[in-house]
């Protein structure tokens, strides 16, 4: 049933003109970024794995925040536009429609790593390190997006709002940027050194400055970010989980008391 | 005992003219440059600087700190070194009588032109600082056209999607007509 709940989300969002416009703002993103990084006099002379390192957290920035935006309002506009009522008469579950509502989110994420790949492999070629850059911008995006887009899903089943989900949303991603932006030499403070090893921005950014820059490629090497990013994704589940039972409770109609 | 305090006052007055004499001497401090007095590259190649230091003197030298200078002799300017060098400044503490200690900078080539590079070697002894003698940089400019193909791509890309774009808008569009 999920896959019902799926290909509309996909239909609506990847079939139409102003759908699709956000992929093509992201390529001009990365176009513009790539071509500025191989050809500007200044920022040219950087090591091809720092340009690699910057690429991909614009890439992966880029992704968290169309996801976080996307999926801030799939699951509220049901409630908003009045749909959700009709949708849970028809014999879908919850958990259908999450995972349905979850697969068209990622697919996004899908969309836009399709849309990277040419880059990717320009700004990598002769670096021996293209395959190592793209897997782990796959794997390491993947468990972000996952993670911000369970949160997400449990804020709107939460406030049944996009105006709010989307504020609470886009102020943490915020907030876990922030720090995650901070120089090497910040994060040796006390505090900021604690936030920074459960931050999954920080695990991500910190996993792939270890494979560019460190050439520390193998799984083994970077199980210190990966495992805390793992975690952040069972968090924010559990999170949806909980959620979800509180919206059974509630019941649908709870927005429009 | 007059001339008792006479003999305080004189020696202690020649001795404020000896501290303040040494202070204006200079470190007795040699500064070496062993890698090449004239280094070519083209922007964005690594070079490595060598030197040593050594104490000339017969006391010890302490809290001595070695740093870079580096002159644009093109435009006349002193640049800063904040992309040229990670380290900027070595500390080298106590240098024993005779002592030598070789000094080493990693130098990033970032902007093409001519420049010249001292290496300065301070101490609380001195406020005279002692200078090695001028190394030469000639950075010829990098030609980074459309490195790895990224211009088809850069360009490519967005089109691609645009004619991916219109191609499902006019299927929709014929769809629809039926």
């Amino acid at each position: 049933m999920f896959k019902y709940i799926w290909q509309k989300e996909i239909r609506g969002q990847l079939y139409t003109w102003k759908g699709m416009v956000w992929l093509l703002v992201a390529s001009l993103l990365l176009s513009f970024t790539s071509y500025l990084l191989l050809t500007n006099k200044e920022l040219s002379l950087l090591d091809q794995t720092e340009l690699l390192w910057l690429l991909s957290k614009i890439i992966i920035g880029v992704a968290l925040l169309i996801v976080t935006i996307d999926a801030s309002s799939i699951i509220t506009t049901e409630f908003e536009q009045e749909t959700a009522e009709s949708l849970f008469l028809s014999p879908l579950s919850l958990k259908d429609f999450l995972i349905g509502k979850f697969l068209a989110s990622f697919t996004l994420w899908l969309a836009l790593f399709v849309v990277a790949t040419p880059y990717m492999l320009a700004t990598s070629a002769g670096s021996n390190l293209a395959l190592a850059f793209m897997g782990y911008i796959l794997l390491l995006g993947s468990l972000g997006v996952a993670g911000f887009t369970f949160f997400v899903f449990a804020l709107s089943l939460f406030y049944r709002s996009s105006k709010n989900t989307l504020t609470t949303s886009l102020i943490l991603l915020l907030a876990l940027a922030t720090p995650a932006l901070f120089s090497s030499t910040l994060k040796t403070a006390p505090v900021i050194g604690a936030i920074s090893k459960i931050n999954p921005f920080d695990a991500i950014f910190s996993s792939l400055d270890n494979i560019l820059v460190d050439y520390q490629t193998s799984l083994w090497q970077n199980w210190q970010f990966i495992l805390p990013l793992f975690m952040f994704c069972l968090l924010t589940f559990a999170l949806l989980i909980f959620t979800a039972r509180l919206f059974k409770k509630q019941g649908i109609i709870k927005s429009s008391e | 005992m007059k001339y008792f305090y006479t003999l305080i006052i004189v020696l202690g007055v020649s001795l404020l003219g000896l501290h303040v004499s040494h202070a204006q001497t200079g470190l007795p401090l040699e500064l070496t440059i062993l890698s090449s007095r004239t280094l070519n590259g083209t922007a964005g190649d690594f070079v490595t600087v060598q030197g040593q230091i050594k104490n000339t003197s017969r006391a010890a030298v302490s809290d001595v700190t070695t740093y870079l200078s580096l002159v644009d002799t093109e435009n006349k300017l002193p640049v800063d070194l904040e992309d040229w060098s990670a380290e900027k400044g070595l500390y080298i503490g106590t240098i024993d009588t005779g002592q030598v200690f070789p000094l080493s900078w990693k130098i990033h080539f970032v902007k093409a032109g001519t420049y010249a590079l001292i290496i300065v070697a301070t101490a609380p002894i001195s406020d005279t600082p002692q200078v090695s003698a001028i190394t030469r940089f000639n950075v010829a400019p990098k030609r980074n056209l459309n490195p790895g193909n990224i211009l088809p791509v850069a360009l490519g890309t967005p089109v691609a999607i645009v004619l991916l774009l219109s191609l499902l808008a006019y299927k929709r569009q014929r769809r629809a007509g039926e």
